[in-house]
């Protein structure tokens, strides 16, 4: 990744001292980091290290406790999260969370209803398109909970991409899907990293994040423990202790 | 037909004005916001347009429509209230609101005619209007069922975090529900005392409450057909079956804890069930093949 | 100090019949909108019964709770449990609970308004009532059955789920279905023993109730289940204590209004009262503050 070169513009996203506290549990404490247009940047981390909450945060959904993120160099810790969307930032959960009683089709559409109708024109996808793209094509007319988990998983991500996001970020894209689905699902995110849309995952699957990511984070209990280039980053002392545990990291 | 319709007449205007009651409570509901608000403003829309016609002599549907806006107004500013509070305490909230109307009914003086009711507010209203109304109605209700505006609706019901993070207003789309609650159920509450001529505050009660409920459940919660399949059956169902007719609430109690149970989506939900599977049978048998494979 | 009296008797009903009510509530989550009609229908077994033979006080009693509890227990097992069973999640079974509990609430009043004709009815029991000059205060022995049992179950109760071993497991589930799964405890079961103990409550409170006034009204137990929905706001959902002292609280406020010359406005004082609390502070007196908003 061209490191030097993007440092010198403003950054995508910079994300400035963000913590979240829940009365006394800091799910995240003190956390600064930035992202440039055209990468892809991933979390590791434990269960509980604060991966998903930051993300939360990001999209405005959980409060903050203190700091600020710039999307662009503008400050938009104060916007309620409704908006976040229209400001080209759009995310998947951990946690399939669709419409039951609608199509996929319908399901896809919901990404980008609320879409300015000039962005729409200018910017979204066909649906058609979407759904050939993430494979869900076939089932367009189905509800979701005729789908396999992994399908769902695909309508979800598809429900994110439609409105061709500046930067998407995604909640365990991958959970649920054999190795054949995830090394397609990879081809997509750098296909769609390569159209423009940067991308931001939260997983688990440390050789799916190294295959796949430009650039890792590595979070423990809140804080950035560690980054840089993903190979560096897994071989990290303070990240094989925390992620891999400690045998793991004699090991290796 | 028209021997029918003149012996059906008044079975026909009801099953209408059911419709509409049962509309003013489908709506919130349809929104996810569990508010029973609709009885109180069929209420508020009722007395309004008795008041119009007895106390200041106006004609029938400027009455009817004073107490649409009026009910509709009431609603909302309720609505501005209490649209924070989560499901059973916001039912609870619009109990007690939908109540209070029929206290102040029973202490409104010469204005509602104190316990006795309000008499005399015979309107002009034949079936032909009682339609009209009810197009314009269901035409805007159709509008927010289908397409997008469907979809966000939906969106809000199930899921208001998942709504907050596509870009919908969440708290907006919930006043709108409130304010359209009002309006309907303000004209049923217009339209059926002036067709009796007559409103009391005794007829505010939880029994409406539970008629409007029937009716949706029974037919389905998700759509106006579903309403109007309800309102079809809670009314005709008694004149059909003798039965029915002498242990009419039992066999409706019965009939909402039944469909609670097992048709949470209703006779439409059903119906609608079956032709989503008929149709899209050979997408699942595609997508058997595809599974297969992966 | 009569009117204190009177309130002490007053609340000492409200409680009764709120605290099963409560306890469902706040430990199992199901708002329990039978809970009215169970205590009617039990009171209404009681004048079935002693209107073939007469019977003293206590059998009287007997009847009521044993009808009351098996009510309660009835409808958790044909109507609550399978609707958790059949709910995706928290939110739509709550609203489907509280529809089911409608539907299910409608029968027995429908049954009773049908053999009554809505008339009001007591009991033939050879229990005469007697009236107590306590310093100069007037007090009938009912009225003081009323208020040491309402008082003493109240207290008991309170110090019960907050000592016992059941209560630990009861509260578990309150706070979090989950973790209390994890203790071992069984739910279906423990849902089931506090559905039939809240209705031995609510049949205790209906024979009570019944002694105390003479006669009741087949559509007493819906009046009650508003002011028991507000004495628990007031006093906060999962308090116990705060259960008590809402009831007090209600009944004091109504005798204030009553004796005001308010007569006609004293329905208004529960519904006044759930609307201002649930703005003003939602987690109640004494309740845990906790999801009752969004």
């Amino acid at each position: 990744m061209a490191d030097t070169a993007v440092r010198t513009t403003t950054a995508l996203l910079a994300v400035e001292d963000v913590a979240v506290h829940f009365g006394g549990v800091k799910a995240v404490d003190g956390i600064s980091l930035e992202m440039h247009q055209g990468n892809i940047y991933g979390v590791l981390g434990p269960n509980g290290s604060g991966k998903s909450t930051l993300l939360g945060a990001m999209t405005r959904l959980t409060p903050l406790t203190r700091g600020r993120f710039l999307l662009d160099g503008v400050d938009y810790t104060k916007v309620p999260a409704r908006k976040v969307h229209r400001m080209g930032i759009s995310r998947t959960f951990q946690t399939v969370r669709l419409l039951d009683d609608r199509s996929v089709r319908d399901n896809i559409l919901l990404g980008q209803d609320t879409l300015p109708k000039q962005t729409r024109k200018a910017a979204a996808m066909q649906v058609d398109e979407v759904m050939e793209r993430v494979g869900v094509r076939e089932v367009a007319q189905l509800r979701p909970d005729e789908l396999s988990y992994g399908m769902q998983r695909r309508v979800e991500f598809a429900r994110a991409i439609i409105g061709r996001p500046r930067l998407l970020l995604l909640d365990e894209p991958t959970a649920g899907m054999n190795t054949a689905e995830r090394k397609e699902i990879g081809k997509l995110m750098r296909q769609l990293c390569d159209e423009g849309i940067t991308q931001f995952i939260v997983e688990h699957d440390v050789e799916m994040m190294v295959d796949t990511c430009d650039y890792l984070f590595a979070m423990n209990v809140g804080k950035l423990i560690a980054e840089g280039d993903p190979h560096d980053v897994v071989r990290h002392p303070a990240v094989q202790e925390a992620y891999l545990g400690k045998g793991a990291a004699s090991g290796a | 037909m028209s021997d029918w319709y003149s012996m059906n007449v008044v079975l026909i205007q009801t099953t209408l004005t059911t419709l509409l009651l049962a509309l003013s409570i489908q709506v919130p509901i349809r929104f996810g916001v569990f508010s029973f608000a609709g009885v109180g403003a069929f209420g508020i829309g009722g007395y309004t347009a008795a008041i119009a016609m007895v106390h200041l002599g106006w004609t029938t549907w400027p009455s009817v429509a004073l107490g649409a806006v009026i009910s509709g107004i009431v609603v909302f500013a309720l609505g501005l209230l209490v649209q924070r509070l989560t499901g059973l305490y916001m039912g609870m909230a619009t109990i007690a609101f939908t109540l209070i109307i029929s206290v102040l009914a029973v202490n409104g003086g010469e204005l509602t005619g104190g316990a006795g009711g309000l008499y005399g507010a015979l309107g002009e209203i034949d079936t032909g209007h009682i339609l009209a109304i009810l197009a314009v109605v269901v035409a805007v209700l159709v509008w927010t069922e289908t397409k997008g505006m469907g979809r966000r609706i939906d969106t809000v019901r199930e899921d208001p975090e998942l709504a907050n993070s596509v870009g919908i207003d969440v708290v907006k789309y919930r006043l709108a529900s409130f304010a359209l609650s009002g309006v309907i159920g303000g004209l049923a509450g217009g339209i059926t005392t002036l067709l009796r001529s007559t409103i009391t505050p005794a007829e505010v009660n939880f029994h409406l409450v539970i008629v409007a409920l029937t009716a949706i459940i029974v037919g389905g919660a998700r759509s106006w057909l579903g309403a109007f399949i309800g309102a079809v059956i809670f009314v005709w169902l008694p004149t059909m079956i003798s039965f029915v007719q002498e242990w009419e609430k039992v066999v409706y109690g019965f009939i909402v804890a039944v469909a609670a149970i097992y048709l949470p989506n209703g006779v439409l939900g059903v119906v609608k069930d079956l032709i989503h599977r008929f149709r899209t049978r050979q997408e699942r048998a595609r997508l058997a093949v595809l599974q297969e494979k992966g | 100090m009569q009117d204190l009296l009177n309130v002490a008797s007053l609340g000492s009903i409200y409680l009764l019949f709120a605290l099963g009510m409560a306890l469902v509530w706040g430990t199992i989550g199901i708002l329990n909108f039978a809970h009215g009609a169970t205590f009617m229908f039990s009171a209404f077994v009681g004048h079935l019964v002693t209107s073939e033979t007469e019977l003293p006080f206590l059998a009287v009693v007997l009847v009521a709770v044993l009808v009351g509890a098996a009510i309660a227990a009835l409808t958790q097992l044909l109507a609550f449990q399978p609707i958790l069973k059949r709910s995706k999640n928290q939110h739509a079974a709550e609203m489907r609970i509280l529809i089911g509990g409608i539907g299910v609430a409608a029968i027995p009043l429908a049954i009773a308004q049908h053999q009554t004709r809505s008339s009001p009815f007591g009991f033939r029991s050879s229990y005469e009532a007697e009236v107590l000059e306590i310093f100069g205060l007037r007090l009938s022995t009912t009225s003081a059955v009323v208020i040491v049992a309402g008082l003493a179950i109240g207290i008991g109760l309170t110090v019960w789920v907050r000592r016992s071993r059941r209560g630990l497991a009861l509260r578990a589930i309150g706070v979090d279905a989950e973790t209390a799964a994890g203790m071992g405890v069984n739910r279906t079961l423990l849902a089931f023993g506090t559905m039939a103990t809240a209705g031995a409550l609510a049949g205790l409170a209906g024979a009570l109730l019944t002694f105390q006034l003479g006669a009741i009204a087949p559509e007493t137990g819906d009046q009650l289940l508003i002011k028991a929905f507000a004495i628990i706001v007031l006093g906060g959902l999962g308090s116990m204590a705060g259960t008590v002292i809402g009831a007090y609280v209600l009944a004091g406020a109504e005798t204030l209004v009553l004796n005001l010359n308010y007569g006609t406005w004293v329905d208004a004082v529960s519904f006044g009262l759930i609307f201002l609390i649930l703005l003003a502070r939602p987690q109640g007196l004494l309740g845990r503050k906790e999801v009752r908003r969004t």
